[in-house]
């Protein structure tokens, strides 16, 4: 072996080496991670491997246990049950992907505008706060009433729920670094409010708005299964993981499986997501650990 | 204190009102007539929806609406729903109760054991108790509610045959049908909770611990039990309380997923069927007085805070 292979190699070493450190000091956001890309892969990869079909009705395969034939059974239609959890993760996490992006659109830029401007925060603030009081789902629930039930209201729902909590998380931020030194000295060099805002303000501030965003992500996955078991998430036949709970239901004397997967794999997307959310917290600010230390 | 307390209510008056406009706003928003909706199966002519349209006040503009509700829902009068034959004020006053129970009892199991759990953590940081609390707080989090209701139904109804599945006794026919039909939905909704106040209290007990008058406590010689009681938990509480306003906000917006589990006729379960058939004076009702509720307890909570706490009433 040439002694530049030999460097190469040991260049690899020490990179790979510094990943697993890097693992070892973030070990929940690490598993989290993991568990998150696992998830992914599973719906992503699983309908290469076996045929995905979560509508096709059979009343001869109806209520069938887990077996070869259909590895987590089917429901009182005969449908796949494992097809229709795969789809329903797609829902889910797209829903959940969606709402967490407008969030984080208009949670940062509303956030910036109320603390930046106080005219604007009066408006802004109030709204937001009186969006705050109602609880838990109740305004999710009112929105979904009033716009119909449907994929894309559950979007919007989800959003209306979390931006106040961005924005509250923005707008400190801006307000806390509003007076420092270093604004003042771009405010002198001539740097307009924007260039501060996204240049030097948002960098500051970014830690906790991910971890703001990241636990959100996890609530909108438990907010989307609670309002799709209500009735009010993407309406039937799309097999949302609440929806097949809330079917699961007469059910659950003879076919205890169909109750149990969803609600194993939603606690499963959940935990992964709030050990990214724990473990962003512990990597950009090791004063809040909570694990040891 | 008096003068914080005027202070705070004065704050309250404005969020009331704030309040009732989004609930007005959202309720008469977009389609969906519900007018349509109570003719359901019926054939109806646009002359007969009409007719019902005017007979309800909804043919009118939507700022005269908003005029007459007012002050009408402030009296507590929400007028009648289209879909139940009593007014809208008896049939909550019915339910309340049966929310109210849930909520105050799942608050108290959070609190017995999720503030001593969380305690323990502080105290003993790093052990195996510590993790343990970890652990059990998160899956407690991301398990949802609902679906742990039924895995409760699965196990504690449907196998073992302790408690009954679901429904509700009013506590007039005994306190043991009552109250049986009241854990398992108490169990359902607290855990995700005592994940929340476990979280909290440590947190805030660690830092409590780490201050200068816990070591000079410590520093006199005196029990580590006292120490932890008397001078820790005591400055721990006053963040502890604030949480537990928000705590009981949690379990009212909970518990109306966790009605519908176990078809309890509460406050939630209203909302819910009230949401899907668009019968907005119903909706309206309910969720103002679930919101009303939370926001009393608030109140009462930030009341309690300034008295605990010079600080903030001094302010």
């Amino acid at each position: 072996m040439t002694t530049k292979d030999n460097e190469i190699s040991t260049a690899r070493h020490r990179s790979e080496r510094r990943w697993l450190r890097w693992a070892g000091r973030n070990v929940m956001l690490t598993v989290g991670l993991l568990m998150l890309i696992l998830l992914i892969l599973f719906t992503v990869l699983t309908p290469f491997i076996v045929p995905i079909d979560a509508f096709s009705i059979s009343a001869a395969s109806k209520l069938q246990p887990p077996g070869l034939d259909h590895l987590l059974g089917t429901d009182e239609l005969g449908r796949d049950q494992m097809s229709r959890l795969i789809i329903g993760a797609n829902i889910s996490l797209r829903v959940a992907f969606a709402a967490t992006v407008l969030t984080a659109i208009f949670g940062i830029s509303l956030g910036m505008l109320s603390g930046q401007y106080p005219l604007a925060d009066i408006f802004i603030s109030q709204i937001s706060d009186a969006l705050l009081i109602f609880p838990g789902v109740v305004l999710a629930i009112m929105i979904l009433a009033a716009l119909g039930p449907s994929e894309v209201n559950v979007v919007i729902a989800v959003f209306v729920l979390y931006v106040p909590r961005v924005i509250r998380t923005v707008r400190a931020a801006v307000i806390e670094y509003r007076g420092a030194d270093f604004v003042m000295a771009a405010r002198s060099l001539g740097a307009s409010d924007l260039r501060i805002l996204s240049l030097h303000i948002f960098p500051r501030a970014i830690g906790p708005i991910m971890v703001q965003l990241s636990l959100g992500f996890s609530s909108a996955i438990l907010v989307e299964a609670g309002l799709s078991f209500l009735g009010l998430g993407a309406p039937a036949p799309a097999p949302t993981w609440g929806g097949m709970i809330s079917g699961a239901r007469d059910y659950i004397r003879t076919a205890p499986w169909l109750m149990i997967a969803p609600g194993a794999i939603i606690t499963y997307a959940v935990i992964s997501l709030n050990l990214i959310g724990d473990g962003l917290r512990d990597m950009l600010d090791p004063r809040s650990r909570s694990i040891g230390q | 204190m008096f003068a914080y307390m005027v202070r705070r209510i004065v704050i309250f008056v404005p969020t009331l009102f704030i309040t009732l406009t989004l609930i007005f706003v959202l309720t008469r928003m977009l389609p969906g007539s519900p007018v349509a909706s109570l003719l359901g199966g019926q054939s109806v002519n646009s002359a007969m929806l009409d007719r019902v349209s005017q007979d309800l006040g909804l043919d009118r503009p939507i700022f005269v609406q908003y005029i007459e509700w007012l002050p009408k829902i402030l009296t507590g009068t929400f007028g009648e729903s289209l879909f139940f034959t009593k007014p809208v004020s008896e049939v909550l006053m019915q339910r309340l109760p049966v929310t109210l129970s849930l909520t105050v009892f799942a608050l108290v199991v959070t609190i017995v054991v999720g503030i001593p759990l969380g305690i323990l953590s502080a105290v003993k940081r790093g052990s195996f108790l510590d993790y343990l609390g970890n652990i059990v707080s998160s899956i407690g989090m991301a398990l949802p509610p609902f679906w742990l209701g039924f895995i409760l139904i699965l196990v504690f109804a449907v196998d073992l045959k302790w408690l009954p599945s679901s429904g509700y006794r009013p506590i007039e026919m005994g306190f043991w049908p009552w109250l049986s039909r009241l854990i398992l939905p108490t169990i359902a909704l607290s855990l995700s909770q005592i994940g929340l106040i476990v979280r909290m209290t440590r947190s805030t007990m660690l830092e409590v611990l780490d201050t200068d008058y816990v070591g000079m406590a410590r520093a006199k010689g005196m029990p580590e039990w006292i120490v932890i009681m008397r001078h820790a938990l005591r400055n721990a509480m006053v963040q502890i309380i604030t949480a537990i306003g928000l705590l009981f906000a949690l379990g009212l917006g909970g518990s109306v997923i966790i009605e519908q589990v176990f078809a309890l006729p509460g406050l939630g379960e209203l909302i819910t069927t009230a949401a899907i058939r668009r019968d907005y004076a119903t909706l309206e009702a309910g969720i103002f007085y679930l919101t009303l509720t939370a926001l009393v307890v608030n109140l009462l909570v930030d009341i309690a805070y300034a008295y605990l706490n010079p600080r903030v009433r001094l302010a």
